[in-house]
């Protein structure tokens, strides 16, 4: 007994000292990030996406160059818009690193390749399986921070209106507002009204956002067919869309997504 | 027993001085530089015309009026002297001079309070407290975290030197004493000058009265008897900050209003963004666990519990006993739920100072219940309880607001965990150099979180190109410096948007994790 208290201390020491000059080696070099920089290049087509995974790993923006890079943090609810097949690139041998694999399985996602290895990065390709983009209706070409992570998106002032044309039988809505103005206390919920060829067709409403990964509001709005057609060519036809945005507060800065599927 | 503890207070100084260099200067130390300019330029008046002065305070001393004088009266004074008269010192390490003092201090009190138990206590207890590069960084700040912490066991050493001296009618050997003045004015005045450095010590009077009230019968009446010395220490707080001599009433109430009304900055905490209370209750004590290394996480966590059991059995002597009651009191306003928790532990490092004397003391005594020669077992103890900590200094200095422990999983596992990355703004001394390089003439850089004075000061340095411009957003720069902060991600998008590119430049990443994102324009020097 009269050792433990020297073993223990020797023993926290020891490992921490263990854990602190072993880190470098679990981590990924330069040679490490360019390797794999280089065989997404080689292997990469149209409908891939990169996504790094812990997301903090965002020195890969200094490496990855041929295909869209993304952090997203919830990997099964994220949408990944217009992504057919995602390269997992991630940092298995990073301190407290959880595997991707179960939220992407969760999400319809299968494996499309055997992981590949280069040094502490591993690499491995998911087949996401979306359903078939019919329209992007708001064709954002700028990124703004909702919820804390970029969104592509399309600024919109409150109060404005925002007309699109597209096909495709289900209507998705993402909208948030903009920053910290999102937690903003006391302030009144922004509405988005979406019409489908003069119809309603839903409300999005983004309330004050209270807790870190509610802000960024979805909906999902089952379209009707058109009428005098026969499914499946009724949702090939083009609809006109209409999205309103409103709110008694119009000063904060709000952000829009719209998009249709097949 | 002081020898020893000045050679501490020396080393601690002169360790701060020699490796102040890199650290960058953070957003409060731009305000507390700018505000030593102006406390400087008041000095000069008051050697050429000091009634004029003294007539003037309001002029030069409202700058920064939520902070009593006497710190930022030293770093003027010290650059006055080394810098501005000697052209000995640099202006940063001028400025931050007296904060190694303060730093220096710290070790000295603390080496005392361990030397009551055993010499190598006193050797021990300020090495585990600055074996820690949070603690080491915060050494080297000309900012009032570590001299009030210093400030907050030299009121405790001499209340206890104070106390002690009315109780027996003389100091007692191998005991923490005052220095040969009385030690009640000695007392009066450590407190009065830890008044005058920040409002932290409002906190302390409660605290001793509690540690009066629970001492044995004869020693409370000595306490009782010490504690009202302290209604001299206001005259400290008067005569070292110029601001009170006029209308001292309002400036009074403005420095109190600013604190009791103080504003809360987001903090990210285990994946959440805190803006306002209530707060966890656990935070700071969950910021201690994931920010210390492990070994002195142990040691601080056995120490609390020897003192709480000594508290509950009621075994402990008054300076153990005071110990805890400092420790306790300079957490418990963070356990409130409703102080504002921005700043990580620099607000309560008193918290670990105060446990380090007991910490030590329990290291030594389990090297000395082996069979082994002493010497070899203390080495082994110490080995254990601060190789992980200087490592951390060794590998992250001085990028000190990142750095976790191994608890934590190191920097990439804080920020799985969703820990604060940085704040600050300090780290941006890492790209200085590449901006310096690649930057064209008079280009236009956004700093993001680093304000205007600690540019001001970063050229004033040298660290930084005086043409370099300082651009107030993404749109209107040809360079972006961005500090990874979660409550600041909107920047980076808006750079993206300004810039036309996602791609950065370079940066400084700890151990895989961004702190510093640096992007330039497509075209200029330096873009991928």
């Amino acid at each position: 007994m009269r050792w433990v208290p020297l073993a223990l201390m020797m023993l926290i020491g020891a490992g921490s000292l263990l854990f602190d000059l072993t880190l470098a080696s679990r981590l990924p070099s330069d040679a490490d990030w360019a390797e794999a920089a280089g065989a997404l290049r080689a292997r990469g087509q149209a409908g891939d996406a990169v996504q790094v995974w812990p997301p903090w790993a965002e020195r890969a923006r200094l490496f990855v160059d041929a295909l869209p890079l993304v952090l997203e943090e919830d990997l099964a609810q994220a949408d990944y818009l217009g992504v057919q097949r995602l390269w997992i690139l991630s940092l298995p041998r990073a301190p407290r690193f959880a595997a991707p694999d179960d939220a992407l399985r969760s999400r319809g996602a299968t494996p499309a390749a055997e992981a590949q290895r280069f040094g502490a990065l591993s690499l491995r390709a998911w087949d996401l399986h979306p359903a078939p983009l019919a329209a992007d209706l708001t064709r954002a070409t700028e990124d703004h921070e909702v919820d804390y992570l970029p969104r592509r998106c399309l600024r919109l002032a409150i109060g404005s209106r925002f007309a699109a044309r597209g096909a495709g039988r289900t209507l998705h809505l993402r909208a948030g507002v903009i920053g910290e103005r999102a937690y903003d206390a006391d302030r009144p919920a922004v509405e988005v009204q979406a019409f489908a060829d003069g119809a309603p067709a839903g409300v999005l409403e983004i309330p004050r956002t209270e807790r870190d990964g509610t802000g960024w509001r979805r909906l999902e709005v089952a379209l009707p067919a058109l009428p005098a057609t026969s499914a499946p060519e009724a949702f090939d036809s083009v609809r006109d869309f209409v999205f309103a945005v409103s709110s008694a507060d119009a000063s904060r800065p709000f952000c829009l997504a719209a998009w249709t599927t097949r | 027993m002081k020898r020893l503890a000045r050679t501490m207070g020396f080393c601690t100084a002169a360790a701060l001085a020699l490796t102040q260099a890199e650290v960058g200067f953070v957003r409060d130390e731009g305000y507390y530089f700018t505000a030593a300019q102006s406390y400087e330029e008041w000095l000069r008046l008051l050697l050429h015309a000091p009634l004029q002065a003294i007539a003037q305070t309001e002029r030069y001393w409202s700058y920064n009026f939520e902070h009593p004088g006497l710190t930022k009266l030293l770093f003027a004074a010290s650059h006055l002297v080394f810098s501005t008269w000697l052209k000995l010192l640099p202006d940063a390490l001028a400025w931050r001079l007296p904060a190694f003092a303060f730093a220096g201090l710290l070790s000295y009190w603390l080496c005392i309070l361990g030397s009551s138990r055993s010499r190598a206590a006193g050797v021990l207890a300020p090495l585990l407290f600055w074996c820690a590069e949070r603690t080491f960084f915060h050494g080297h700040l000309a900012a009032f975290d570590v001299p009030i912490c210093a400030l907050w066991a030299g009121v405790g050493v001499a209340w206890l030197g104070a106390a002690r001296r009315l109780e027996e009618g003389r100091p007692e050997e191998g005991r923490p004493q005052a220095s040969g003045l009385r030690p009640q004015i000695w007392f009066a005045l450590i407190y009065g000058v830890a008044l005058a450095v920040k409002h932290n010590a409002w906190f302390l009077p409660p605290v001793l009265l509690v540690h009066a009230l629970l001492l044995p019968r004869e020693q409370r009446t000595a306490a009782l008897k010490t504690l009202p010395w302290m209604l001299l220490s206001p005259v400290v707080l008067f005569a070292a900050w110029p601001l009170l001599w006029h209308e001292p009433v309002r400036h009074l109430g403005d420095w109190i209003a600013f604190h009791t009304h103080h504003v809360h900055y987001a903090w990210w905490y285990l994946g959440q963004v805190l803006r306002a209370p209530p707060f966890p209750i656990v935070y700071p004590l969950v910021v201690d666990a994931l920010a210390l290394p492990l070994p002195l996480v142990a040691l601080l966590a056995a120490a609390g519990a020897s003192l709480l059991t000594g508290f509950a059995l009621r075994k402990l002597e008054a300076q153990r006993l005071l110990e805890l009651g400092l420790a306790g009191a300079a957490l418990l306003p963070f356990l409130l739920t409703t102080t504002p928790i921005f700043g990580g532990l620099k607000h309560w490092l008193a918290f670990v100072a105060l446990l380090t004397p007991e910490a030590a003391a329990l290291l030594v005594r389990a090297t000395e219940l082996v069979p082994w020669p002493r010497s070899r077992a203390l080495a082994l103890g110490a080995a254990a309880a601060l190789l992980p900590g200087v490592w951390q200094i060794l590998h992250l200095h001085p990028y000190g607001t990142s750095a976790y422990g191994e608890l934590a999983g190191g920097v990439p596992g804080a920020a799985s965990l969703g820990m604060q990355r940085q704040y600050w703004s300090n780290n941006v001394t890492a790209v200085l150099p590449w901006l310096n390089a690649h930057c064209p003439q008079g280009a236009r850089i956004f700093f993001h979180e680093v304000n205007i004075e600690s540019y001001r000061t970063y050229i004033l340095s040298g660290m930084l190109r005086p043409d370099l411009r300082y651009a107030p957003a993404p749109e209107a720069a040809d360079y972006a410096a961005l500090q990874w902060h979660r409550e600041f991600r909107d920047r980076e998008p808006e750079t993206w948007n300004a810039f036309g590119t996602r791609r950065p430049a370079t940066g400084l990443y700890l151990d895989e994790v961004p702190q510093i994102v640096v992007y330039a324009r497509p075209g200029l020097p330096g873009a991928p």
